[in-house]
């Protein structure tokens, strides 16, 4: 798949299908029986607040028959009043306590749902592999997880509750209509095909509409994100008037998309509405017609109670036309959750992976090839064998496949073919887990934590006491510079590094990797930014770590690697030469010779 | 007498919403226009059913003598005004809908450019998520309250007033009884606004720290991948997650505390009726006929109060968000061009510090450091990690400002100058590489998006990027993920050095530009730079082959400027320069001085 730039929609491959409904009572399936309870509430409670309009009734009935008809004294009338008001209150009471308990259920299981959603999301994240995150724009992914979770809180917690109560009056109503006369029911649905035609018109359109408005909120939140993290770039480049030119495009877009999508949304009430009152119009018509010409079964109480009963019908009819409303919406953000989701995980366990032994340190390569998901090969025919213990360079210009090489040992990708042996054990036998803990890498690009000094190197192993944490900076010579900062170790630093400076960044990353008392340390250009002394303290603070341990270093600066062990000069993803420094420096012409020969050709 | 802290705090309030107002002004019209549908929909929301009464008691009657002839007519009336009324919904609904878009939009740009505004020092302090849900939660939050909440509150107010008001003109009395429950619901309403308000400062502060987590777990990704903590990365998620959970819960059980209680006075007024207007009935206080007519109005009481607590809820959460978003705003950068800028014509490149120090929250940086570089002289810089190379080029491009001493540009202090004409006229290849998710052409025209493409060659040439480039598949069209992943870290040096020169600035600087790209690519690239006649070039290296050509090399040691001069003088000197190049060169040269006597 190519990257995703800023202002490209995401395709949208999947239509409407039931199946992403389905999959959402799987996470509201643990909740059954708080909806349950919820709904059955709701009915009572809708139930019980249909007896006020009985108690008024009785009210002036009871008015009616004392101060017309004298039937009863004003002493008993204002008891039966009293009790009747009484009934009211204690309806009302009942209301309110059901409602306290309906909002009590209906955020639980809205809280919980998108907490279990939310979590699932996440856990996967965090086993897709680097492509995943290579080829989008990190807001993208982001929003999914925070903003376009929350979206879906209220529809499936109220969304259902009122939903299934509101199938249930309508039920109720149904059946209630059709006792009363079948005629009149009938007239009343007449309306239904015409609500439904609307709807499969409107559906798909609809749908569309919603998509391409969370597609377009989308890239306006990565672009937001991204312009965050750019920010000294767009700066120092005086990029400001263009970025906003470009960020108010991406604005407009969404605000197009939103007014698009939101019309659809406002069509079904209105057509609701008025149907109602056509229906009313039309048994008044026909009611009224059917009453002068005699027909017995239509009386005037019959009439005017059905014309009551057509709103009655139509009402739920409405909460359920909003609730498909907010399901389109919530569709359109849920689709790209389950995209994300059912994202293909390449690099996993295989099935009855074992746990990696403790690892000695051998290391090899046996025809191991590679390439990316762009079908270029990177790496052709690699053969290697390291022993435990020993130092590996690896050198050749850039783009050459070094941090390939060494991603592999790692498996942070799969070969396409060959096999990566650690200690005679194929690497992709084991779990990931147990394979990477045992190893330290430090990529070129050093991420800092938001947090304290402290907390970015115990990353590397969160059980560590703060003296080991201090030992660990030691070793890396980072301790001295972080006893200069005004809180030490327990300086707040963020992603951006805050105020440290690149090389500060690398030795506490460095520290962090070596806190996690790595059996196989990768240093990929690991210390580019290090000025050459403290360089110097470094090798040595790490010679004594590194005993015993297997390494592997890319560096272009040559003083950094000409003890190691071996060196292999790596170029189009072959291994063009390999030994020690002095065997290749004995390499006529060799690539080695030249680069090194190259390194000094100014002093001659 | 000074102001108390709620001084302080009803200020505060008051101007962040002015500031909201500042953006609704602009289209108070619609929202008016609005409002004024909204009052018509509402009267005509009260005739249907006075219709539906008329036909049922007057039309059809007791069903002995129906005038037919006057039903057509108010069958008409009756869907007309449904039609007329639906219609003006959906008209009003639009117009708060695009109102409330309109709004954001102008909003969303009013933000975007005061962060661009913000200073180095802002974002240092800022999380990328807490900044981003300003523009996201909370822009929403906004929305929902023009769109919807707005029209709401006005709706049920107005359908109270109206139903009070013809209540009162019906039986003063019956009035007076229902006006008895507005106290009460006046100050629940107040015990709800204030206490749910903390909640959903709450709630927004928890929703940005699971975003901000979020965020750096993503960018993170490959750091926690490399030490297998995906476990304790979702450990750390379940409680963020967790936390914002039970911010919600929490303030979940102040609505179920209040909206009961609405609910339940809704119901009192049902009471009060037909208790008070039932015994007031049976002792000829009243008809029979008032009291029904009364009823019929009562759902007008009834619905705003069981709405109440909702709308409460969103309005506080509406002042949250812009509370949140106005503080965000108000931090006033303190690097900005100065109001009366000096002009001055392009830059040239004649740079000078004087006496200057930096320090950072009480930790010095830099101390009186001096130093006068001519335009087109190229200057290396080379010092120990955390030194204060990098700050030198940040108070260049003043990105902060020195905070003793000055920096001249052309003899100019650059706090007199305008931020942009001095930074046009830098350009800047950074330590840390940010690349855009753009293409490749994208990022190296970044300065220029309209250069012409000739333009982008001759910079990826000069980089000596261009080779590589052509490589890929799609050449100079091929998309680089955010921060250039997907790169090598060499490959994205280049990159970012091409997009420096293309500015064609007159200063240039490298900041320890090439330090992942091989010797022999370097090499070639500094052979390219000096092609570059008349521009000040600082390079910040570690290599001495990076700038032993340099004509003036610094060491810098703990902020001061300990060596300067040649690589000849430096080296002579027998200081830090020298134990460097010792270390990386020593014995190469003992080998060439060898060769050199043996010959």
């Amino acid at each position: 798949m190519a990257r995703n730039k800023i202002e490209q929609d995401e395709e949208l491959e999947t239509g409407f299908d039931v199946e992403q409904l389905k999959r959402l009572t799987h996470y509201v399936g643990p909740y059954k029986k708080d909806l349950t309870i919820a709904i059955i509430i709701m009915v009572i409670s809708s139930a019980i607040s249909m007896l006020i309009p009985i108690f008024m009734k009785n009210v002036m009935d009871i008015v009616t028959n004392t101060v017309y008809k004298g039937l009863y004294t004003p002493a008993e009338a204002v008891r039966l009043i009293i009790i009747n008001s009484v009934s009211t209150i204690i309806v009302g009471l009942l209301c309110a306590i059901i409602m306290r308990y309906k909002i009590i259920l209906t955020s639980r299981v809205g809280q919980g749902v998108i907490y279990s959603l939310r979590r699932e999301l996440f856990v996967h994240l965090q086993e897709l592999p680097f492509s995943y995150y290579d080829d989008k724009p990190h807001g993208k992914i982001q929003v999914r997880v925070v903003n376009y979770v929350n979206n879906l809180s209220d529809l499936l917690s109220n969304g259902i509750v009122n939903t299934i109560t509101d199938m249930f009056s309508l039920v109720f109503i149904f059946i209630f209509m059709l006792y009363l006369n079948v005629r009149f029911t009938l007239i009343v649905l007449c309306g239904l095909p015409i609500l439904t035609g609307i709807v499969l018109f409107v559906k798909n359109r609809q749908r569309r509409a919603w998509q391409i408005q969370s597609n377009k909120q989308s890239n306006l939140n990565a672009y937001i994100a991204e312009s965050i993290n750019g920010i000294r770039v767009t700066q120092s480049f005086v990029r400001e008037n263009k970025n906003t030119q470009f960020f108010n495009q991406l604005n407009g877009d969404a605000r197009t998309a939103w007014l698009n999508a939101v019309k659809y949304n406002f069509i079904l009430s209105p057509v609701i509405e008025n149907i109602t009152i056509l229906s009313t119009s039309v048994i008044y018509v026909l009611g009224i017609s059917w009453l002068i010409g005699g027909e017995e079964a239509i009386t005037v109480g019959l009439l005017t109670a059905f014309a009551g009963y057509v709103s009655r019908f139509w009402q739920p009819i409405t909460t359920l036309a909003n609730f498909y409303n907010s399901l389109l919406t919530a569709i359109s953000y849920l689709e790209r959750i389950f995209e994300s989701i059912d994202a293909p995980v390449n690099v996993k366990d295989k099935e009855g992976a074992t746990e990696m032994p403790e690892i000695k340190g051998d290391v090899e390569f046996k025809n191991v090839y590679f390439s990316y998901d762009d079908g270029v090969e990177i790496l052709h025919d690699i053969n290697f064998k390291v022993k435990a213990g020993e130092s590996y360079a690896i050198v050749g210009p850039t783009g050459a496949g070094k941090s390939t090489i060494v991603n592999l040992i790692s498996r942070f990708y799969n070969v396409d073919s060959g096999a990566i042996y650690v200690d005679g054990i194929d690497i992709s036998d084991v779990t990931i887990k147990s394979l990477r803990t045992q190893m330290g890498v430090m990529m070129q690009d050093s991420f800092i934590f938001s947090g304290t000094i402290m907390d970015n190197i115990r990353y590397g192993n969160k059980e560590a006491t703060d003296e080991q944490v201090i030992a660990a900076a030691k070793t890396v010579c980072a301790h001295d510079f972080i006893m200069t900062l005004e809180k030490g170790y327990y300086t707040e630093v963020n992603e951006r590094g805050s105020r440290l400076s690149a090389g500060q960044r690398q030795l506490i990353s460095f520290a962090r990797a070596v806190l996690a008392d790595p059996k196989i340390l990768i240093l990929d250009e690991a210390t580019s930014s290090i000025d050459t002394e403290t360089e110097i303290l470094l090798q040595k603070g790490l010679q004594e770590m590194l005993k015993g341990r297997t390494s592997f270093i890319i560096a272009h600066r040559l003083s950094t690697i000409k003890n190691s062990s071996c060196i292999m000069y790596v170029d189009d993803g072959q291994i063009q030469e390999k030994g020690s420094h002095d065997e290749l420096l004995t390499i006529p012409n060799g690539l080695y010779n030249n680069l090194y020969q190259s390194q000094y050709a100014f002093l001659q | 007498m000074g102001k108390t802290i709620s001084d302080y705090k009803s200020e505060k309030k008051n101007s962040s919403m002015r500031w909201f107002y500042n953006y609704l002004k602009k289209y108070r019209w619609k929202v008016a226009v609005g409002l004024v549908l909204v009052t018509i929909t509402s009267i005509l929301a009260i005739i249907n059913p006075k219709i539906t009464g008329f036909i049922v008691d007057d039309i059809i009657g007791d069903g002995t003598d129906i005038k037919m002839n006057l039903l057509p007519k108010f069958l008409l009336l009756m869907i007309g005004v449904s039609v007329v009324r639906s219609l003006l919904r959906l008209l009003f609904l639009y117009l708060f809908e695009t109102a409330s878009q309109d709004m954001l939009y102008d909003m969303r740009d009013g933000v975007y450019k005061n962060l661009l505004l913000k200073d180095f020092a802002f974002y240092n302090r800022s999380r990328t998520g807490d900044l981003m849900s300003r523009q996201t939660g909370d822009m929403m939050a906004i929305r929902h309250f023009v769109a919807f909440v707005i029209y709401n509150i006005y709706e049920n107010v107005l359908l109270f007033v109206i139903a009070l008001f013809m209540i009162f003109a019906v039986d003063w009395r019956i009035g007076l009884a229902m006006i008895a429950v507005l106290p009460i619901t006046g100050f629940m309403t107040y015990k709800q606004s204030t206490t749910i308000k903390p909640k959903f400062m709450h709630i927004r502060d928890k929703f940005s720290s699971l975003n901000a987590f979020v965020q750096e777990n993503i960018s993170g990704n490959r750091v926690v991948r490399a030490f297998a903590k995906e476990d304790y990365e979702i450990e750390k998620f379940d409680v963020e997650n967790e936390a914002y959970k039970e911010s919600e819960l929490d303030a979940a059980k102040v609505w179920t505390k209040y909206i009961p209680i609405f609910i339940f006075l809704s119901h009192m007024l049902t009471f009060l009726l037909m208790l008070v207007g039932g015994i007031m009935c049976i002792y000829g206080q009243m008809t029979l006929g008032n009291m029904v007519m009364i009823n019929s109005y009562l759902w007008m009481l009834n619905n705003p109060l069981t709405m109440m607590g909702w709308l409460i809820n969103d309005y506080q959460r509406f002042t949250t968000s812009v509370d949140k978003i106005y503080s965000t705003i108000t931090q006033k950068p303190d690097i900005q061009t100065p109001r009366y800028p000096k002009e001055v014509s392009k830059i040239k490149g004649d740079i000078e510090f004087r006496n200057v120090s930096y320090t950072v929250d009480d930790e010095p940086v830099l101390h009186n450091v001096n130093f006068h570089i001519k335009p087109g002289q190229t200057v290396g810089i080379i010092g120990a990690t955390g030194s204060g190379k990098s700050t030198i080029m940040n108070l260049i491009c003043r990105f902060f400002d020195a905070t003793d001493g000055e920096v001249l540009m052309d003899g100019v202090n650059v706090k007199d100058l305008d931020l942009h004409r001095l930074r046009d006229g830098i350009g800047i290849a950074m330590q840390d590489v940010f690349l855009f998710s753009d293409t490749i052409e994208g990022n190296i025209a970044y300065a220029d998006p309209d250069c012409p493409f000739e333009k982008v060659k001759w910079a990826a040439q000069m980089a000596d990027a261009d080779d590589f480039i052509m490589q890929m598949d799609d050449g100079y069209d091929t998309v680089v993920g955010e921060r250039g992943v997907g790169l090598s870290g060499g490959q994205r040096q280049r990159i970012s050095l091409a997009r420096a020169l293309l500015k064609e600035p007159s200063v240039i600087i490298l900041d320890d530009t090439t330090s992942a790209v091989d010797m022999e690519t370097e090499a070639e690239i500094q052979r390219d730079l000096k092609k570059l006649e008349g521009h000040t070039v600082f390079i910040i290296a570690h290599r001495i082959s990076s700038i032993k050509d340099a004509d003036i090399i610094l060491v810098i040691e703990d902020g001061r400027i300990t060596e300067s001069g040649t690589h000849d003088e430096l080296i002579e000197k027998g200081g830090y320069y020298r134990k460097v190049f010792d270390h990386q060169y020593g014995e190469f040269d003992q080998i060439i001085r060898k060769r050199r006597e043996g010959a």
